[in-house]
């Protein structure tokens, strides 16, 4: 019966809520409040499993993050292994300056800022495109198939892709130069040419990580209300129009999150991936800010110069997430924090 | 033939079927609402209608066209959701105007159909503002101006209101009521809520179970249920139902005879079940009433009325006694009388009401 006439035991529901809500009232206002640290205490026993649950979390942040930052003073040093992190002498800007007059540092910075743009151009799209094909799919067996095959890269190592890679643009054997003297013309040294780097460097993202990027905005896709479609069906719709005026709209604040996200790493370039397929000849259009620290720092020893390149990558991207994210709050409400 | 004609309408779902065969003549102008509880086909027959479900079998017409196979934005339907359905990055001129943008209506008629359709809802001063910004009756009216505006030969509404507290669903439900008086647009109206179904309809179809129960007007239905199960929905609270035994006077329950007014004839010694509207027995003696013995169990005032929650044997009671503004005098309630010519039979194995001698 309280289902037909709305009402909790014969009493109208607008009743009950309104004496619910005096109850809430009175309750908060005869209560004595506590005092903070006694509110804090008796949240922690209250909660205390969940924070142990954090636990883990925290630790690899204080570990693998925090503590290394104590390191990176030894940017502003004249650094040997031998006086240690304290003892070694304070000396200013020195390092900033030798970097900014090195011409490879200075390359590797316009490299990684292009292949940032790339990636950000045709890789971020990608999954999204990838997600609204999936989502027009409506045989179900095809559809996972199809999942399964994209996320695979995903959970390949990229040593093994790289090996991939390397094997099919390979000029003697590989599939992409028997399929190009196939149609008659001279097979390509891919690897070795430096205008061929960022196309098969970006490409390669792409094939490796678009498709498991792609499940978050299959799960944003998932969460849009399916009466939106239901009533844009009836109003004459077509899947075509819906995509567009609805699907990507209601997703547009995953979007927006996750393009703060990678502008955020835009300084990140995939460190491994260059590694494993650039060589001497490729520099010029390969070397990034990461590889160029790792000679630097790790081959060379230049430990001191390699923390301040860092230094300046981190807070190029400290600037770069905080732009993002203030540009979305105004523009679109949507915001990382 | 216009109007909305189904006819031996099945939907199943693989082996499942939920919907069993619907016959139902929607004439034009009309607004007939679909009642019944939760789970008894009531949506999937209106999706069927608006095509948003594919129909199993059975014949669908609109307007003298079989539909069946039309897609749904070619039946000239506009379908009002529970949730409303609203798009959420678009304001509340743009949720109008979507379907017409749609069917690509030049911009300035556009404009006038949504300043027009704002007014009749008074949604003028909210054109600007996206759904999140609007109160719930606000974004209901939204969603049925974004069905007014297409002009479509139906309307159908799933639950529209079942969203909204009791105070704007009884405001929303005159609107409604006066919406349609003002349109004449053709209207299926799906709802749980039978004092929704009583009061918008033209025609209730009453529905359990994918089957319909009976199709009639509130009265019809509140005055001749055609069972148990029609006699037990409608009403608030619904009619009470007693298990007895025909006798060649009346109908015994327990050891109490309730007189009947029609004859009896040959039909003693049937097992009936005898049905009594809250509402119309009386705490006092008179002309063609019987005494019925009750336990008063609890009283609950509801103002100028009262009701009486009681047990007679077995059968749990509800009656409706005037208070004339104060209930101690109904605790001491001890029998109510109840008219012979408003008591209802229902036969007590198959539940469809009995007339005799009628
Ligand atoms: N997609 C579906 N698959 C299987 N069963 C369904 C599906 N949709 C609805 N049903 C079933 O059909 C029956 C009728 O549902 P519905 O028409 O939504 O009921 P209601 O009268 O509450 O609107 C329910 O028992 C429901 O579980
Ligand atoms: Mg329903």
């Amino acid at each position: 019966m309280s289902d037909r006439n709305s009402d909790v035991g014969g009493i109208p529901i607008e009743e009950v809520v309104v004496e619910a809500q005096e109850a809430l009232r009175d309750r908060s206002q005869t209560r004595v409040p506590d005092k903070n640290w006694v509110k804090v205490l008796d949240h922690f026993k209250r909660e205390w499993q969940i924070y142990a649950m954090l636990l883990p979390t925290l630790i690899w942040f204080v570990v693998f993050l925090y503590k290394p930052m104590y390191g990176l003073q030894i940017a502003f040093k004249d650094y040997s292994i031998f006086r240690g992190v304290a003892g070694s002498p304070w000396i200013g800007w020195e390092h900033f300056e030798t970097l900014f007059t090195n011409d490879q540092f200075l390359r590797a910075v316009r490299n990684t800022i292009y292949i940032s743009a790339l990636n950000l151009l045709f890789g971020f799209p990608a999954p999204i495109i990838l997600a609204l094909m999936f989502n027009e799919v409506m045989h179900a067996t095809y559809k996972r198939t199809a999942q399964t095959i994209v996320y695979l890269p995903h959970f390949i190592s990229s040593v093994i892709i790289a090996g991939i890679v390397i094997t099919a643009f390979s000029p003697s054997a590989g599939i992409v130069n028997t399929f190009i003297s196939w149609l008659g013309f001279e097979p390509i040294y891919f690897l070795t040419q430096p205008e061929w780097f960022r196309p098969i460097f970006v490409g390669t993202g792409i094939w490796q990580e678009a498709g498991f990027g792609s499940i978050v905005f299959l799960a944003a896709i998932a969460g849009v209300n399916p009466s939106l479609y239901e009533s844009a069906v009836v109003d004459g719709a077509n899947r075509w129009q819906m995509m567009w005026k609805i699907t990507i709209p209601s997703i547009l604040p995953t979007i927006l999150i996750m393009l703060i996200i990678r502008i955020g790493n835009v300084m990140e370039v995939s460190f491994e991936l260059v590694i494993l397929l650039y060589q001497p000849s490729t520099y010029e259009t390969a070397d990034v800010v990461n590889t160029w620290v790792y000679r630097q720092g790790l081959q060379s020893g230049q430990y001191d110069l390699a923390a301040a390149a860092g230094l300046f990558n981190a807070v190029v991207a400290f600037v770069l997430v905080m732009t993002a994210n203030t540009l979305s709050r105004r523009f679109s409400r949507t915001s990382l924090w | 033939m216009s109007g909305v004609n189904l006819s031996g309408i099945v939907k199943a779902y693989g082996a499942l079927q939920v919907v069993h065969g619907i016959d139902l003549n929607v004439a034009e102008k009309e607004f007939v609402v679909l009642v019944g509880p939760s789970g008894c086909g009531k949506s999937t027959t209106l999706r069927m209608i608006a095509g948003l479900e594919e129909i199993t079998d059975g014949d669908l017409m609109i307007d003298g066209r079989r539909m069946n196979r039309v897609a749904p934005k070619d039946r000239d339907v506009a379908m009002v959701f529970q949730n409303y359905a609203l798009y959420p990055h678009l304001n509340v001129a743009e949720n109008m105007a979507f379907g017409l943008r749609i069917r690509k209506m030049p911009k300035d008629q556009i404009k006038t159909t949504i300043d027009d359709v704002a007014e009749i809802l008074g949604l003028t001063p909210y054109l600007d503002r996206r759904p999140a910004d609007l109160s719930g009756g606000q974004r209901q009216r939204v969603a049925m101006g974004r069905a007014i505006v297409r002009h479509p030969k139906v309307f159908l509404f799933d639950e529209p209101l079942s969203n909204l507290d009791a105070k704007l669903r009884t405001q929303m439900r005159a609107e409604i009521k006066r919406l349609h008086n003002r349109l004449g647009v053709t209207s299926v109206y799906v709802t749980h809520d039978q004092v929704e179904a009583m009061t918008l309809a033209d025609r209730i179809v009453v529905m359990n179970d994918g089957r319909i129960e009976q199709i009639g007007t509130p009265m019809e239905l509140f005055n001749n249920p055609a069972n148990t199960f029609v006699a037990g929905f409608l009403g608030s609270p619904p009619m009470n139902q007693m298990k007895g035994v025909l006798t060649e006077t009346g109908a015994k329950i327990g050891n109490t005879e309730l007189r009947l007014h029609g004859a009896i004839n040959g039909h003693q010694g049937r097992d009936v079940i005898v049905g009594v509207r809250p509402e119309h027995v009386t705490l006092a003696e008179s002309e063609g009433t019987t005494a019925l013995p009750i336990n008063l169990d609890l009283v609950e005032p509801l103002g100028s009325e009262a009701l009486l929650h009681a047990h007679h044997g077995e059968d749990n009671l509800v009656f409706k006694a005037d208070t004339n503004g104060d209930i101690n005098h109904l605790y001491g309630v001890g029998t109510v009388h109840v008219p012979a010519h408003l008591i209802k039979l229902f036969d007590a194995e198959t539940g469809r009401a009995l007339n005799l001698g009628a």
